[in-house]
């Protein structure tokens, strides 16, 4: 296949916010991996996966690009050789020599961090391992440089190389490959500046002093960590509560017990800033897999307030309205755009805190449903997926949901220095508790 | 499309069932995925976001706010558990 000596994507929106975000901490060699953790009921044939992967780069050389920017006005961007150029992404093979080891294996691949200007942003690895009551299984992880690609990019990224997989030799996604990457807003610019300043102006008012976070005061951050748990039961109705299910519910829940952190530390009482991705992909298909589809609205609440937790959701449920009405999330996501404009260091001049290095008080997300389609994956059943992305050292700690099937997991990533283990169970244990979910089996 | 509060109560529920739907398919869905007024919308990928959305949308059309006590399954799983809700609420 003939293709052009160098392709660019440029960077956008929120990719440039996790560009500059770590930049925040480029001395002390921060991670700004994310992984897609796959667990399948039988070991996986690394060479279908590198085949697969091998075949996409024919249609999409993102997985092999590098990060570029023409110093130091010019836009960041992927850039990618000639398919024959290209050198795809590596596909490690382990088996581990006791099922404890997997937990060890994966917080490696979450601290060994990409450096995208070098090697590919992805790579993954299959680890074989024979748990106690069953026989041997494969986990595939899925590593990137979380600018790539947002956790749906994670996935539909997956779910592409496992069609190719299914449709081995024949023509794949009928003969017309699908959009990879989001168009551009197609909106002319005066408006699209018009809602970019509308929202600087927005986020200037977010809060009167500059957050703080269990971070806070940490200047010689640890590794990343995570704690990954699998539970049951149904998302429920609570005190005239949409359900359980609800991100501002979740988010007020999470809230509590960041907030019981705050008392046993002596934090004071300032309003948490707690950023809440809005994926704008439509909805019903999977949408683009490159670059982060994704705007944001930003919750604030007390410490304080989060002893009623259905009351807090109401609450959390009014704010977020309030700012879809107004357009505010529509142009978070125009303002975004605008980024590209300027150098890393003032990109995040509209947060508060950003001088201090304070970005958010914690991080919360709902990553949605493992989709259906990846049921089976080169030929094995999965049967648990979950992501555990790296946060900051400020905020230090962040909660992440997603289901897969029946199992709702739960992923508590955090730094060490900012939490320690055990704060880390008191958290699972308190966000199980008010889910009303029972541990899985 | 615009509608007077004043005309709630004649509303046909058949049509307000087209118009939530109709309004699901041209801002939140993918234009290769509408659904359909019996549809099932979490099922069909409507998240948090989406679902005050479509609040927002009933307010601006039908002229009141869906407070949280009716947020139930009955009330929004689908366009058209919406539809009934909205002319019961207007009858």
């Amino acid at each position: 296949m003939r293709t052009p000596r160098l392709r660019r994507l440029p960077l956008r929106g929120a990719d440039l916010v996790l560009v500059a975000m770590q930049a925040l901490w480029k001395h002390a060699g921060v991670s700004n991996n994310t992984l897609m953790v796959v667990q399948c009921d039988r070991p996986l044939d690394p060479e279908r996966i590198r085949r697969s992967l091998d075949r996409f780069l024919d249609v999409c050389p993102w997985p092999a690009a590098r990060l570029r920017r023409p110093f130091p006005w010019g836009k960041l961007h992927w850039a990618a050789r000639s398919r024959a150029a290209l050198i795809g992404p590596a596909v490690r093979h382990q088996r581990l020599r006791a099922p404890e080891a997997l937990q060890a294996e994966l917080e490696a691949e979450l601290n060994a961090a990409i450096n995208p200007r070098r090697e590919p942003p992805l790579r993954l690895a299959i680890l074989d391992y024979t748990p106690e009551t069953a026989g041997p299984q494969s986990v595939l992880v899925v590593t990137w440089f979380h600018p790539l690609m947002d956790p749906r990019g994670g996935q539909n990224l997956l779910a592409h190389l496992a069609h190719l997989d299914e449709v081995d030799g024949r023509a794949p996604w009928g003969g017309t490959p699908p959009a990879f990457v989001d168009d551009p807003d197609p909106r002319p610019l005066r408006e699209r500046g018009r809602l970019g300043r509308r929202s600087q102006r927005y986020m200037r008012t977010l809060t009167p002093v500059p957050p703080v976070s269990p971070g806070t005061g940490l200047t010689s951050p640890g590794r990343a960590r995570f704690r990954q748990a699998s539970f049951v039961g149904d998302d429920r109705g609570v005190d005239g509560v949409r359900s359980t299910r609800e991100i501002c519910w979740r988010l007020a829940l999470v809230g509590r017990t960041m907030a019981e952190l705050w008392r046993q530390r002596g934090l004071p009482d300032v309003p948490f800033l707690v950023p809440v991705s809005v994926d704008v992909r439509p909805k019903g298909e999977p949408g683009p897999t490159f670059g982060n589809v994704l705007a944001f609205h930003f919750a604030r609440f007390r410490p304080s307030e989060t002893a009623d937790v259905a009351g807090l959701t109401r609450a959390l449920r009014r704010q977020m309205t309030d700012a879809l009405r107004d357009g505010q999330i529509d142009a978070n996501a125009a303002a975004m755009e605008f980024l590209k404009y300027r150098p890393l260091s003032v990109m995040l001049r509209d947060l508060p805190g950003t001088a201090t290095r304070e970005t958010f008080s914690f991080n919360c997300a709902d990553l949605m449903d493992f989709p259906v389609a990846l049921e089976k994956l080169f030929g094995r059943r999965v049967v648990n997926a979950y992501h555990a992305p790296s946060v900051l050292p400020r905020p230090g700690i962040g909660v992440f949901f997603n289901r897969c099937g029946i199992k709702n997991n739960l992923v508590v990533s955090w730094i060490e220095g900012a939490a320690t283990e055990g704060e880390v169970t008191r958290i699972v244990e308190t966000i199980r508790e008010g889910m009303g979910w029972q541990t899985a089996r | 499309m615009t509608m007077s509060t004043g005309n709630l109560s004649r509303l046909d529920p058949e049509a307000v069932a087209k118009a939530v739907t109709e309004f699901i398919n041209s801002a939140i869905m993918a234009r290769s995925r509408p659904v359909q007024p019996d549809d099932d919308l979490e099922l069909a990928g409507l998240d948090s976001m989406a679902l005050l959305k479509v609040l927002l949308f009933i307010e601006a059309q039908y002229g009141f706010w869906m407070p949280d006590e009716d947020l139930v399954a009955e009330n929004i799983r689908t366009p058209r558990a919406f539809a009934t809700y909205i002319c019961r609420r207007s009858a």
